[in-house]
């Protein structure tokens, strides 16, 4: 965790035009180290869920740059990006979206086919604790498991950086203590950059750096240094 | 690693069986319909071509008056024509010699009886003698005892010599002058002066006798049977089934007329007088279908059968012995030009051949020309038009309904399609992943639509060939226009049709997938309704919403409405053809004759009032050959009737001098006043330019009608040479040997009617197999729509609205659309017809339009509210069924 990893210089978004226009994005800066765990916070219609699809290459911004180790996303061409997601990211999102007729283990394997550099799928099914559902359906799971699977995708991929979306937005207490600490698992494990966007201010405790977006802009960049664990997270 | 997505093709396949259950019924019976059709029609053909060589067909047959002598069919074999003229002249000459001879022995005894009574007479002056009894007396003992020496006195002498040298000569002249005179009226009419190569041919005997077949044995003659030897080397006979006669008793019967007259093997038939058991059925290579005469329009598999007896039985036959001979070419022609050029060529051989060995010919017949033996096969190369039609019609509806499945199956995926290729997918995979469940369903519908169309689908298309004619058993052959047209193309129209669609669905950014943001446009404003109650303006919102799936289901009406219109129109218009065909002939009859002279040279005449001369003469219009089926038949030339027509005729009015298409000919082939055409003649390189005057007010065939006059300066036809009659009434003295065919009212009926029973059936098989496969693409529409609207119909369930008021919601917008457009959809899938029907009567010969009656009309659009209806309820369960947690779980 020392050198900057992703730089995101004077970005812009906005959606509309004319007297619809909003502008969501008002010139944002900040940059994120390797192996960092990132928490973007803030209210409903912050940006923060532009901003994290404009860090996965799943939209574009109108003005300013995203950089991942010095390549700047505006800068690919649209097969480039997808190999960029392919080999750099895996996304976790608030809805599970996992493929219904595949079983726990073929949802986690759709993640490792994409990868040069997967990890054991067994050994991620028993990292997230699923080795007793793991010939099972989509359906047949709760919502925890099947948010369980949903990392399980994303990290069996070992990419560098883990983007997380609400991952605890539809779950209860408990479950989303589960699931935040399957992530800091995932970051301690396997090293991966984790970016995560929640309105649960709560969750900024266990992440090295926390930014807080209102209105479209940074109002705070802080690195915590007092850390603490998921399991003693309290709200 | 193997991109797990794989898996999810057979798990999709058994979850959703139901829809791809109907999908692959509906590509089975379609492909294997289909591809029956075609595989019954090839492998018939196959089975008569392969007949024609191994059973050994004619090239031509030629009966004689008597039994020909080895000498005459050994010269008629080197196919040289024979010197008729010196024939002629020494036949005269040998006449003339003997008449001379007789003549000049008369007046040689005469003149020496004269000159002997002269004598007698000058010396009885002489003497004084008067009395003519006593002068007799002296003139008859003068006769008895010089006559003999005064003959020989007189042929000695230089001037009887001379005589006699003159008699010769003239009388020998006179023979020439005969001879010369008929030879060249002879030589004009066969062309007999031409210089032909000879064409080699092997003759064979083929006799036959026509004997009066009692079938029920109760002493009434029911059928003719012409029969033959069973030991013959051409023109040989398959069995159906059964075998060859082995004793006196034995029989083999044609198996159409068999079947046709309700007899079968171990029957006895009753031949003159004599009972014979049937062993087998057959069918003769040469007899395809029971022409009994060649100029028979129709044939007639009741009235007449051919049949097999052993040679012992066969000399024991009774009735007239036709000496009928068969011929192969050694050089086979190809051509149809090559054929006539033979057939003429060999022809002037066999006249000329048979007068001078004093023998005569009876009939004479190219194989080429032979009704029984190309007629079925002709038909049978033209009638997959039906099969062609319902082709293009259901490859269009299926692509429909995998465009509509994939285009749904995307829109619900849209969540997992966005997270894959958030996830690193490229639209490539994703792309090859939806593409691979529509074209695996298309290779199992293909591949179990072949299997039935090879085996059930073929035996039902080679039993309806049966019901018509007397064909040889057939095998299953390889077809490639049933694997093009049914496998090839859908599936290539699959891949398209898939790629197009999926391609352009996922066009979208992974981020509109992820929001299922999938419509091209966001609608501005929602749309005020009028304060109604409210169930009604949800149901009226539900409409709106679901509009582009509504569209999709206007445009499976129009599809169902375009099948159902083939399903009951085809029959139909046939029907409408065969009724109205009658009203259509302009003439009540044609006659047409086998020349302008009976058989003592006069020119036939008729004192029927109505009669009036027509000349005609029978070319082909060439058509476009847009087919890949071309020269299979139906994608032949066209065969154009024209017709030369007398100045005021009570039968074709036109208005001026040229030349006149038929209605039927100018809409098939959309010609108009003033168009040129090109007509050519079918065994002739020969061509006529001919420019259109006007069309004359005629549906019953595709022909062109001439004045008198362009028609004789067109094709060189002398003022005499005219081809028949036209009339109102019978004509009545016209001797029954100088008509080749009369054209009646009742024999275009029965052309239609026999079209009727050939295709009536295929028709029947297409019917049901539309009308099943119009119910399954209503069901599929139907469970599109309401699958589409899963979520929400969840949502009103947890909301608390009864099944009864959801199904009222989301059932009758869709039974509103599906009852609105019944009617509109109708007609738009008859004016779909219309055009389909019109393009592929091209590839038909002769013309006619499209009809639907109007109880049909009512009937089409009737099946389909009665299929709805039937749907709507299975729709309801579908409803019902809907768990309430599809709304909870993916909400987002």
């Amino acid at each position: 965790m020392n050198s900057d990893f992703l730089e995101i210089k004077d970005l812009k978004k906005s959606f509309g035009t004319g007297e619809a226009r909003q502008d969501v994005l008002r010139g944002m800066n900040f940059t994120v180290k390797k192996g960092e765990f990132c928490v973007l916070l803030g209210p409903s219609g912050s940006g923060k869920s532009t901003l994290l699809n404009i860090i996965g290459g799943i939209d574009t911004p109108d003005e300013g740059y995203v950089s991942i180790n010095g390549d700047k996303l505006e800068e690919m061409n649209e097969s480039q990006l997808t190999m960029y997601r392919r080999k750099h990211l895996g996304y976790v999102f608030q809805m599970y979206n996992l493929i219904p007729n595949l079983n726990v283990k073929e949802n986690i394997e759709v993640g490792a086919y994409l990868s040069d550099k997967p990890l054991n799928v067994d050994e991620v099914i028993e990292t997230l604790g699923l080795q007793d559902h793991k010939y099972k359906y989509p359906s047949q799971l709760s919502g925890g498991q099947q948010q369980r699977v949903s990392i399980g995708r994303a990290v069996v991929k070992n990419p560098d950086i883990l983007m997380c979306d609400e991952p605890t937005g539809a779950l209860d207490y408990k479950t989303s203590k589960e699931i935040l600490a399957l992530i800091e698992d995932c970051n301690k494990k396997f090293g991966s950059t984790v970016i995560m966007v929640t309105h649960n201010e709560a969750i900024k405790y266990m992440a090295d750096h926390v930014i807080k977006l209102r209105d479209g802009i940074v109002r705070h960049n802080d690195i915590n240094d007092k850390k603490i664990s998921a399991a003693e997270l309290e709200w | 690693m193997r991109n797990p997505l794989i898996k999810r093709v057979p798990r999709e396949l058994k979850s959703d069986w139901h829809k791809y259950l109907v999908i692959i019924v509906f590509m089975v019976l379609m492909i294997g319909v289909i591809s029956g059709m075609y595989v019954g029609h090839d492998s018939m053909l196959a089975a008569v071509y392969e007949g024609r060589e191994v059973l050994n067909l004619e090239d031509g047959s030629f009966e004689l008056n008597k039994k020909a002598s080895s000498e005459l069919l050994e010269d008629i074999e080197t196919g040289k024509k024979a010197d008729v003229r010196a024939y002629y002249i020494e036949k005269g000459y040998k006449e003339a010699d003997e008449k001379v001879a007789e003549a000049i022995e008369e007046e040689l005894e005469k003149k020496v009886k004269a000159a002997i009574e002269d004598g007698v007479r000058a010396q009885c002056s002489a003497f004084g003698i008067t009395d003519e009894d006593l002068i007799g007396e002296q003139i008859d003992k003068a006769i008895k005892e010089k006559f003999d020496e005064a003959v020989k006195e007189a042929k000695d002498s230089d001037e009887y010599k001379e005589s006699v040298k003159d008699a010769y000569k003239e009388a020998h002249d006179k023979v020439i002058e005969a001879v010369d005179e008929e030879w060249d009226k002879v030589s004009e009419k066969y062309e007999l002066d031409e210089d032909t190569e000879p064409v080699r041919v092997k003759i064979y005997e083929n006799f036959f006798h026509d004997e009066p077949e009692d079938n029920n044995n109760d002493g009434k003659e029911d059928a003719t049977v012409r029969i033959y030897r069973s030991d013959l080397a051409i023109d040989m006979a398959s069995f159906n089934e059964g075998r060859a006669p082995e004793n006196d008793h034995e029989i083999a019967v044609d198996r159409m007329h068999a079947d046709n007259v309700g007899i079968t093997i171990g029957d006895r038939i009753t031949i003159g007088s004599k009972e014979y058991e049937i062993v087998g059925l057959l069918s003769y290579v040469n007899y395809l279908t029971l022409h009994q005469s060649n100029t028979d329009l129709m044939f007639d598999a009741f009235g007449f059968d051919v049949a097999m007896v052993t040679p012992e039985a066969f000399e024991k036959l009774s009735s007239r012995l036709h000496y009928n001979y068969a011929f192969l070419y050694e050089d086979e022609p190809v051509t149809k030009v090559e054929k006539a050029d033979f057939s003429s060529a060999f022809l002037k051989s066999l006249i000329t051949q048979t007068l001078v060995h004093d023998n005569e010919i009876e009939d004479y017949l190219p194989e080429y020309l032979r009704q029984a033996s190309n007629f079925a096969v002709t038909d049978i190369e033209g009638d997959s038009t039906g099969a062609s039609i319902l082709c293009y019609i259901l490859i269009g509806v299926i692509a429909f309904i995998f465009a509509v499945t994939i285009s749904n199956t995307i829109d619900k995926e849209a969540s997992v399609i966005g997270t894959l290729r958030a996830s690193g997918y490229s639209k490539r995979e994703l792309i090859v992943h939806y593409m691979s469940m529509p074209l695996v369903v298309t290779v199992i519908g293909a591949v179990v639509g072949n299997v039935l169309g090879y085996t059930a689908f073929k035996d039902l298309a080679v039993s309806l060939y049966y019901n018509s004619y007397s064909l040889p058993t057939c095998h299953a052959v390889w077809s490639n226009t049933a694997i093009v047209k049914t496998t090839v193309i859908p599936l290539i129209l699959m891949f398209f049709i898939n790629l197009f669609v999926i391609v352009k669905k996922l066009q979208l950014s992974p981020l509109r997938f992820l929001r299922h943001d999938l419509a091209k446009k966001r609608k501005a404003k929602a749309m005020r309704l009028p304060k109604w109650a409210f169930l009604k303006r949800f149901r009226l919102r539900i409409l709106f919403q679901n509009m582009p799936n509504y569209l999709i289901l206007i445009f499976g009406v129009i599809l169902i409405e375009l099948m159902l219109c083939f399903a009951f129109g085809l029959p139909d218009s046939l029907n409408y053809y065969a009724k109205n065909a009658p009203d259509m002939m302009f003439s009540e009859y044609q006659y047409m004759l086998m020349g302008i002279e009976d058989s003592d040279g006069n020119t036939i005449e008729t004192s029927e009032e109505s009669a009036e001369k027509f000349y005609v003469t029978n070319l082909l219009y060439p058509k476009k050959r847009s087919t890949f089926r071309e020269g299979m038949g139906s994608g032949g030339d066209e065969s154009v009737t024209v017709y030369g027509i007398i100045d005021g005729s009570d039968y074709v009015d036109l208005a001026e001098h040229g030349a006149y298409v038929s209605g039927a000919f100018s809409k098939k082939f959309g010609l108009h006043e003033g168009d040129e055409i090109t007509l050519n003649a079918e065994y002739e390189n020969k061509s006529y330019e001919i420019a259109i005057k006007g069309t004359v007010d005629y549906d019953g065939g595709i022909a062109v009608f001439m004045d008198e006059e362009t028609f004789r300066e067109t094709f060189e036809v002398k003022e005499d040479d005219f081809s028949g009659f036209f009339s109102h009434k019978k004509i009545t003295d016209i001797d029954d040997q100088d008509i080749a065919t009369v054209i009646t009212a009742e024999d275009i009926t029965k052309v239609t009617n026999q079209l009727m029973h050939s295709m009536g059936k295929f028709m029947d098989v297409f019917k049901y197999a539309l009308i099943v496969l119009a119910a399954a693409l209503i069901y599929l529409l139907a469970k599109i729509i309401i699958e589409r609207n899963e979520h929400s119909i969840s949502m009103v369930k947890i909301l608390g609205f009864k099944n009864s008021e959801i199904g009222s919601l989301y059932i009758i917008p869709t039974a509103f659309v599906v009852v609105a457009f019944a009617i509109i959809g109708f007609f738009a899938g008859l004016y779909l017809m219309n055009w389909v029907f019109k393009a592929f009567m091209l590839q038909m010969d002769g013309y006619f339009a499209f009809y639907m009656k109007p109880g049909s009309m009512v009937l089409a659009v009737i099946y389909l509210l009665v299929g709805y209806a039937f749907v709507s309820l299975i729709d309801f369960i579908r409803i019902k069924k809907i768990p309430l947690d599809v709304a909870l779980k993916n909400v987002e």
